[in-house]
């Protein structure tokens, strides 16, 4: 069942558009990493897709539903675990539960479980009457995700969980995100760490410049890229290598030197190591081989470029 | 019934701004005290202790400055990335932010209420009839915790906004010549009669203990109205900015 | 010199800074003389709670270094800590030296009865060097800038009143006068009096004295604070 869906959405600032036509659809028990540069619309399709902020064009559809994607009674089902640290400093964490539980019209015996339940998903039981202003980063990050699930929502948006906190607390977020996805939950994820959509997505759609540019499953979108390999070899001396001859070496795309390691690109399956072991060791000592295959940053990159994107106020 | 879960939330915030506490009740406590040592055996023209009329001043002056608690949360609520997480919930914003007002008032009011008790019962003030005292410091809470969010809603930057509350408070206070005279003019003397708020409230109490209880409703008549207007205005700003 | 020259850049960059730096100072000379007390115009008399504002705005620039992690880069910075408070302090005393310039001379020009204008630049100096150095211990004890002029707001209130800046000491009970000795407003309230009726040197030069031991004494309790 398709829990939301976004059709020639477009939005514009101004003359700037930052959303533009963008077909998403995102069915029921997914997860779906999204990725972005800074400035691609990440933040903005996630307002668009809540309600949050106004659309020119398009439509959305939350639950099946076309009229009224917004009301209540779908925002009900949705869980948003917002960028930005957006718990009340002045509540305890267990107050600031009870107000979003409160709020998603839980009461009584359900609302002290489901306050209890999502405090221990975050593993914060033990400080449940602290306040957040005495929490680390990773706490407060963890308090604000739970803020999401007190009412158990069979859709949460995750907008860059897990920015600016320790490895420890990051991989405690993946493990329940997975432990989510185990019961069903869909999930829509933003980040900027591909190491994270690689461990927890079943569907990659990379955006750039308010359009959606692929998307796919890891395997997947690696594989439109795999047209390329490659090895950096190390050696004793780079300088005594004719890096001319190297490049003609059939099936060669480029060669960098960096110190005294030589990286060499070429097409994918062109099986040229041989010839390339052979011309360097005619020269210098080899000292060690390494074969990178392309992974989704490399996908990420071609896709988008590799220029720094300063875009301020993305969203 | 949703908003209304939240009220009791908005309330321990509130409850838990030890600074607004000290500046809304210490120090007045601390000021209330000095004076009531000072103005001891001192009586007004009229034969009345002085305490009693500076008593009344100092909590109504404290009044005026009762609107900066619900202008930061509808701030912090609706101006900032807090609103991304208050608008994916699923009640009515527009509500959920006349609670925060509605408790800023209450807890103006309280605040007042504890004032005023402590004045009366350790350094003997007299507040005359109490229901309506509490009346006229509602009717302050309100107008300026209206007029602290009419700010909040009208100018982009939330800083302006609380010099613009600080204005109103510190303003009218230095107007009412509590700071010193004011020039005795007909500009002054109008604005301190119709218009200044703190005047028309102290006047309002003034008028029912004394038994002019025709002036002292005009007075609280013109609060009351001030009020209303005022809130037809912060409706339609607010209704701008928040959906 | 180049925090000096930033730190006056600074003082001036925030709105509200401008305000008690500019409009406050100059609106003082407008304000009336009162019928029996104060002996000064008001502006005069109420000078001082401006200064002690001023002061804190102007230390908060300080802290505002502080809670942003900047004189971190400044530790490994080759400028000691010494250099960044003196240069700091230097810049937001010329500052208030010149509003107290204005203000008397402003009155003077305006034609308010000031007596000894050049004793009273000479209080007013005194007494904004006090202010600054308050303001620095003060500062010394907070990480948040709008937690500090909160409540030192509340402190001014009462020791402005206390020292009898608001109302004539001598209505004051006895026990309240004698307390008002400790606060450094009592001193520029009695500075002012001598101002307007003292004839003898001496008491000025105690009354600035006393001011000028403040001064040390919280400069010494802000910097050392910090250093620790």
């Amino acid at each position: 069942m398709m829990i939301a869906s976004m059709q020639g959405v477009v939005k514009r600032y101004g003359s700037n558009i930052v959303l533009d036509y963008v077909d998403l659809a995102i069915d029921e028990g997914e997860i779906i990493g999204l990725l972005g540069p800074n400035g691609a619309g990440k933040t903005t399709l996630i307002q668009t897709l809540t309600g949050m902020i106004p659309f020119e064009k398009g439509q959305v559809t939350l639950f099946g539903d076309v009229k009224a994607p917004f009301s209540n009674k779908n925002k009900e089902k949705i869980g948003l675990v917002t960028q930005e640290i957006t718990i009340f400093e002045e509540l305890t964490a267990k107050e600031n539960l009870q107000f979003f539980a409160g709020v998603y019209g839980l009461k009584g015996e359900e609302k002290k479980n489901s306050v209890q339940e999502a405090l221990e998903f975050v593993g914060l039981s033990d400080r449940a009457n602290k306040m957040p202003k005495k929490f680390s980063g990773g706490m407060k990050r963890r308090l604000n995700i739970a803020c999401a699930l007190t009412h158990r929502p069979r859709f949460i948006i995750m907008d860059e969980p897990t920015v600016g906190i320790d490895p420890q607390s990051r991989n405690y977020i993946l493990e329940a995100v997975k432990k989510l996805r185990e019961e069903g939950t869909t999930i829509l994820y933003t980040t900027h760490y591909m190491e994270e959509v690689q461990a927890i997505a079943s569907r990659v759609v990379i955006m750039d410049q308010g359009q959606i540019i692929k998307e796919g499953t890891v395997d997947e979108l690696i594989k439109t890229i795999q047209h390329e390999e490659k090895v950096k070899i190390d050696v004793t001396d780079a300088g005594q290598i004719p890096l001319n001859k190297l490049e003609s070496v059939t099936g060669v795309k480029q060669v960098n030197v960096d110190g005294n390691q030589i990286m060499i690109i070429s097409e994918a399956n062109s099986g040229n190591l041989d010839r390339i072991l052979s011309l360097i060791k005619a020269h210098a000592g080899v000292l060690g081989i390494q074969a990178d295959k392309p992974n989704l940053e490399d996908v990420f990159l071609t896709l988008t470029g590799k220029q720094l994107r300063d875009k301020v106020g993305e969203e | 019934m949703r908003v209304i879960s939240t009220m009791k939330f908005t309330f321990f915030r509130m409850v838990r701004e030890y600074i607004t506490l000290l500046l809304l009740l210490v120090v007045p406590i601390v000021l209330l005290t000095v004076f009531s040592f000072v103005l001891e055996g001192v009586t007004t023209e009229t034969g009345e202790p002085l305490i009693n009329e500076q008593n009344v001043i100092f909590v109504l002056v404290f009044q005026m400055f009762g609107g900066a608690l619900a202008m930061a949360y509808i701030h912090t609520d609706f101006f900032t990335e807090r609103k991304q997480r208050i608008y994916a919930l699923p009640f009515n914003q527009t509500l959920y932010a006349f609670s925060i007002m509605v408790c800023g008032i209450v807890y103006s009011v309280l605040l007042g209420i504890v004032l005023m008790t402590f004045s009366e019962f350790v350094f003997g003030a007299d507040w005359g009839n109490w229901l309506w005292a509490i009346y006229i410091i509602f009717l302050l809470a309100l107008l300026s915790n209206i007029v602290c969010l009419i700010f909040t809603f009208s100018v982009n930057n939330f800083k302006i906004a609380e010099r613009l509350s600080e204005v109103y408070g510190v303003g009218f206070v230095i107007l009412a010549g509590l700071i010193f005279p004011v020039p005795g003019n007909d500009f002054f003397v109008f604005v301190n009669t119709y218009v200044n708020p703190i005047t028309l409230a102290a006047d309002a109490i003034y008028g029912m203990n004394q038994s002019h209880a025709g002036e002292a409703w005009f007075r609280s008549n013109i609060l009351l109205i001030a009020s209303g207007v005022l809130f037809i205005v912060m409706l339609i700003l607010g209704k701008r900015k928040i959906r | 010199m180049t925090i000096f020259w930033f730190s006056l850049k600074r003082s001036f960059s925030n709105t509200t800074n401008l305000i008690f730096l500019t409009l406050f100072p100059v609106g003082a000379i407008f304000l009336p003389m009162g019928e029996v007390w104060p002996f000064l115009p008001y502006g005069y008399q109420f000078f001082g709670i401006i200064v002690l504002f001023v002061g804190i705005r102007l230390a908060t620039i300080i802290l505002e270094d502080r809670a942003k992690g900047v004189v971190k880069r400044l530790a490994v910075a080759p400028v000691t800590h010494f250099q960044y408070l003196t240069q700091n302090l230097l810049a937001f005393s010329i500052i208030l030296i010149l509003q107290s310039i204005i203000v008397i001379y402003g009155g003077v020009l305006y034609g308010h009865e000031l007596y000894h204008p050049e004793w009273l630049l000479v209080l007013f100096i005194s007494f904004s060097f006090t202010s600054l150095a308050v303001a620095l211990a003060w500062i010394s004890l907070y990480r948040s800038k709008e937690t500090s002029f909160l409540v030192y707001m509340s402190v001014i209130f009462l020791i402005v009143f206390l020292g009898g800046l608001l109302m004539p000491i001598e209505a004051f009970p006895d026990i309240l006068q004698r307390i008002a000795v400790i606060f450094p407003t009592y001193w520029l309230s009695e500075g002012i009096v001598w101002i307007v009726f003292g004839n003898d040197i001496s008491e000025f030069l105690l009354i600035n004295g006393v001011l000028w031991l403040y001064t040390i004494i919280f400069l010494v309790i802000g910097s050392v604070r910090r250093i620790n």
